[in-house]
């Protein structure tokens, strides 16, 4: 199985959990499961086995820029960083859903969020965590039980 | 009134829901042990999907993932036998630090079947310096791990209020109590060879279905195979037993003990005479 395939697989497997992110006022519990978990679960299975399958290909390491740079020349382990990507980006992005949820952030205001997060990760973080700075004066890890106000 | 406050919630309790706590009541360290193993066949599968290499004529990573299914119904089977320990057993301090041993020997095997497979070379056999150094404490790992099915039967055996049939009992306490032994001379056999092939090329070609047995010569891991589920086969027909000639007859379950280990060994013999297990198959 080709790393260009399984890219492609990967890709529209991230792609369905964002739009489900998206339609997830609709159905909350089950967007939940599906882009919180399933989708995030199946992409880390995939990461791990292409970790397991190719690691020991690889030269380089993470110790420096020129030794990431040297691992990534592996066509199989950059397909494994970008899988990392996919897979940790989408689980924020169901993590800011929740959190908004919770804490009854209006949905306009996650969309954009969530929008950044998809195309670039942690600016999406930092603007949700901003948008909740700016909501209640200050900055939590997680949401509180009770702290809806 | 205080009673009907009082008065427990019924949860609504599914068939995998109640198998799964009952299985995972009497031995929770050997049950989850046995789960994530069962788990850690997902990337492993993948691995084997994405990874073209191959070692003796099959798949890199069918190995670790035969040791993943295997240890994992290992351990699924001691959690369920657990429920027949004495009471109490698995609270003893003694009994949680061996439990404790064991998973951490079928961890080593995997960490170190899984890391030769990462890295395309032999985990078992490997003749470089290093690799027998793993290999020799692989031996005592899995010597380790087996251990429990003697340790089971010894319990068992000594516990009087199983609430087991008698000829149950018999099979499983047996069937346990072979596991060892018979495991030893069949893999101690193979371990003393250097391989599990004999007369044959030693590359998988056209193999047993499943199994993966060599087809063209004799392959000592059929006998190992047999050997270690004494533990399943013995008390399977210890059920058997009960159903067709009642619950106190022992003499079928001995019989078919005894037959057990003839055919282990028959089986044993044909590998060592370098003969295929079942010709025709495969």
């Amino acid at each position: 199985m080709s790393a260009d395939f399984l890219f492609q697989v990967a890709n529209t497997g991230a792609l369905i959990g964002w739009l489900v992110l998206l339609g997830s006022p609709l159905f909350p519990a089950g967007a939940d499961r599906i882009a919180g978990l399933a989708i995030p679960l199946l992409l880390s299975v995939a990461y791990a086995g292409l970790i397991l399958a190719f690691w020991s290909s690889g030269e380089g390491g993470f110790g420096s820029l020129g030794e990431v740079a040297q691992l990534f020349q592996i066509r199989e382990l950059l397909l494994a960083g970008w899988i990392h990507y996919l897979a940790f980006d989408l689980f924020v992005g169901a993590w800011i859903v929740r959190t908004a949820r919770a804490e009854a952030v209006p949905f306009y205001l996650v969309v954009p969020c969530l929008a950044l997060t998809f195309l670039f990760g942690p600016a999406g973080f930092l603007a949700f965590t901003s948008i909740r700075a700016a909501r209640t004066g200050r900055v939590a890890a997680a949401h509180l039980k009770g702290d809806a106000s | 009134m205080t009673a009907i406050v009082a008065a427990p919630v019924r949860q609504p309790s599914f068939g995998a829901v109640r198998l799964r706590s009952s299985l995972r009541q009497h031995e929770p360290r050997f049950f989850e042990a046995g789960i994530l193993l069962a788990l850690l066949a997902a990337p492993t599968l993948f691995a084997a999907f994405v990874d073209g290499r191959s070692f003796q004529g099959e798949d890199n990573w069918i190995k670790p993932l035969k040791f993943e299914v295997a240890l994992s119904v290992y351990l699924l089977t001691l959690a369920f036998y657990a429920r027949w320990l004495p009471r109490g057993t698995a609270q003893r301090r003694w009994y949680r630090i061996y439990s404790a041993s064991v998973v951490a020997a079928i961890a080593f095997e995997m960490v170190w079947i899984c890391g030769a497979a990462a890295l395309g070379t032999a985990s078992h056999f490997n003749p470089s310096p290093e690799g027998e150094i793993f290999y020799s404490f692989a031996g005592i790992g899995a010597l380790l791990l087996t251990s429990a099915t003697p340790v089971y039967a010894w319990l068992i055996a000594r516990n009087p209020t199983t609430g087991l049939a008698p000829a149950l009992k018999e099979a499983l306490v047996t069937g346990l109590a072979l596991t060892l032994p018979l495991t030893l001379l069949t893999a101690g056999m193979m371990s003393q060879m250097g391989a599990h092939g004999v007369g044959g090329s030693g590359v998988a070609g056209g193999t047993f279905p499943v199994m993966g047995w060599l087809r063209d010569g004799g392959d000592l891991r059929v006998a190992h195979f047999f050997a270690t589920h004494a533990m399943h086969f013995i008390p399977a027909f210890g059920l058997a037993s009960v159903a067709l000639w009642g619950p106190a007859v022992r003499l079928p379950v001995r019989l078919f003990a005894l037959g057990y280990i003839a055919f282990v060994v028959w089986v044993f013999a044909e590998a060592l005479a370098g003969r295929a297990f079942l010709p025709g198959v495969g």
